[in-house]
């Protein structure tokens, strides 16, 4: 154990730093960016003014990358805090109830929905909608959700089996100070550690699926998007693919680290 | 063992729920499209002979139900409709894009368990140390990264500077085995999740394994270290792992997806996002229901095997 306490520290600083520009970068950027665009210049060109060069429509880069963070990061913030406003009363209720049908009417959907590939089901609907950026969040936290209400349930089922439950119940309080009030703050630690997990893998769904075209307009000012449009002219200005490309990766990584080094830490405590 | 009759039975249940769900939800597609379905699908060419022509071939004149009922009884034959953009059979695209596709799969579930045991297995053996902390820094950055801004940096780096491989699988047809450069790259990736994944927890049940009694004792009775780790140590190591197998699944098919877009591989990922942007709805169909089915057999295939080996274990159903 020692030796592991000689890791974390580093470990968190180590995510901290990767994850810094690129969410620097997605929250700050548009403050930035400036409003116009300016004159389009030939596509896939370096130098020229650009210190990227130009992406596929002849657009600054340097200014797509700072515009282009925004959405990845509001959409997946938005989509978890979705999630779990479906998840925590669907798990809660589920698991403080004493009434078996009604608990297996809750969660056996839940069950059947875990079995569908999750990018499957974002694709079948952008088949036949076209989803906005609202569209998207809502997606993706309907695929996040029943994972989500698993583990409200489970947490919530062994905080309801504590003794306490059975005093507050005997002392007739209301199902709200149980609920929320016992069993929701004594499982708050579990779930700041499933969000932190969440959001890592919300991140990842809501750029592949803007990778792919689901949620976004096709010349979008969005990482995902770039990397997609302007892989066209990778042999020519890479600049326009790697830029975004690597943001995203240190995000994702990052964000990992980070969640990652936290719990350990609060393990420790 | 009471009761594994019965558990087996609920899961079979489950997966059949399951099916049944996925062959519902692939139906409700056409059902949700807002307005006249047909006039919806015609979209930037709005003619009223190709209304009509969309109208027939979905047989949209006829009553819910029944189309459904016609609909999941040719699934059982095989049957899967015909394209809207073509008017071939939905079963021609799928075969077409078939082999490409399996032999993604299989090369890289093929490479997947050794190369997650064998990281695992390394990390956990040298705790703490240099090896460990580097396997375990790494697999946890990796594991995150989607698939597309991890290939495409891939592809700057191996195909463009350094020219070592071609940058997609383009002019190469269906015949991959052919030109086993152009796997290279796209299998790497699909791996790089994964391996990760399972990296990490083979690593802390070989941890967990090694620290245990029974492994003290047969140190004791002068049993070699590899035999110690690999026949008595692993096995109890990996039931952890294998049930996280559900989810490498998930990912698996996600990601076979994405790399064959990347890579522009012709496979049945390809063919869907095709059809995705065609709106070919028959066709997007078949292929959900050929993912979706294949994502319930494989996750009741593996809760069935991690039932069997590590009964403890408490797996859904």
């Amino acid at each position: 154990m020692k030796t592991l306490a000689g890791i974390r520290p580093g470990r968190f600083t180590l995510g901290l730093v990767i994850v810094a520009v690129p969410l620097a970068l997605a929250l700050l950027g548009p403050l930035f960016a400036g409003g116009s665009s300016g004159p389009r210049a030939p596509s896939f060109t370096l130098g020229g003014g650009h210190w990227l060069g130009t992406d596929f429509v002849g657009r600054d880069v340097w200014q797509q990358v700072l515009l282009g963070g925004q959405s990845v990061v509001l959409v997946a913030l938005a989509a978890t805090a979705l999630a779990y406003l479906v998840a925590l009363p669907l798990g809660l209720i589920s698991a403080l109830t004493h009434r078996t049908w009604l608990e297996e009417l809750l969660m056996r959907p839940v069950d059947v929905l875990l079995a569908v590939p999750s990018l499957l089901l974002i694709l079948l609907v952008a088949a036949v909608f076209s989803p906005g950026a609202v569209g998207l969040s809502l997606l993706v936290a309907l695929v996040n959700f029943p994972d989500a209400a698993r583990i409200v349930r489970a947490a919530a089922a062994e905080a309801a089996s504590r003794p306490a439950v059975e005093a507050l119940r005997m002392q007739g309080e209301t199902w709200w100070r149980m609920a929320v009030g016992y069993v929701g703050r004594s499982i708050a630690r579990t779930l700041a550690a499933d969000a932190g997990v969440r959001l890592t893998g919300v991140l990842y769904l809501v750029a592949t699926a803007a990778f792919l075209g689901v949620g976004v307009e096709p010349d979008a000012a969005d990482w995902a998007v770039m990397v997609d449009r302007n892989r066209t002219g990778l042999f020519v200005q890479p600049w326009a693919v790697v830029v975004p490309a690597l943001l995203i990766v240190a995000l994702t990584m990052g964000s990992n680290l980070l969640f990652d080094a936290v719990l350990q830490r609060r393990k420790r405590t | 063992m009471i009761g594994l009759r019965s558990w087996v039975a609920r899961r079979l249940l489950l997966g059949v729920a399951q099916t049944a769900a996925v062959v519902l939800l692939v139906f409700a597609l056409t059902e949700a499209l807002p307005g006249d379905a047909a006039v919806a699908l015609a979209g930037d060419q709005p003619d009223p002979e190709r209304i009509t022509a969309i109208r027939e071939a979905l047989h949209l004149d006829r009553p819910a139900y029944e189309r459904l009922a016609d609909w999941a009884a040719g699934l059982l034959h095989g049957d899967f409709g015909t394209s809207l953009a073509s008017g071939r059979p939905v079963s021609s695209y799928i075969a077409d894009g078939f082999g490409p596709t399996v032999l993604l799969a299989v090369l890289t579930m093929g490479l997947l368990v050794p190369a997650g045991v064998g990281l695992g297995v390394l990390a956990a053996r040298h705790e703490g140390r240099l090896a460990d902390r580097l396997v375990s820094s790494v697999t946890l950055g990796v594991y995150a990264v989607p698939e597309f801004a991890f290939g495409v940096l891939l592809i700057t780096v191996f195909a463009l500077r350094l020219g070592w491989l071609p940058p997609t699988a383009v002019g190469y047809g269906t015949d991959l085995l052919a030109h086993p450069a152009a796997l290279v790259l796209p299998v790497l990736v699909l791996l790089s999740r994964p391996v990760c994944s399972l990296a990490r927890l083979v690593r802390a049940g070989m941890i967990d394994a090694l620290a245990s009694p029974y492994v003290a004792q047969a140190r004791r009775y002068g049993i070699s270290g590899a035999r110690i780790r690999y026949a008595h140590a692993l096995p109890n190591a990996i039931a952890p792992a294998a049930q996280q197998l559900a989810r490498t699944i998930d990912w698996l098919l996600c990601g076979v997806i994405v790399v064959e877009a990347l890579y522009v591989i012709p496979g049945l990922g390809t063919v869907l996002m095709n059809a995705v942007a065609e709106r070919d709805v028959p066709v997007v169909q078949g292929l959900a229901v050929v993912f979706g089915l294949t994502a319930v057999v494989l996750n009741l295939g593996a809760d069935l095997v991690v039932h069997r080996f590590s009964p403890r274990a408490g797996v859904a159903a």
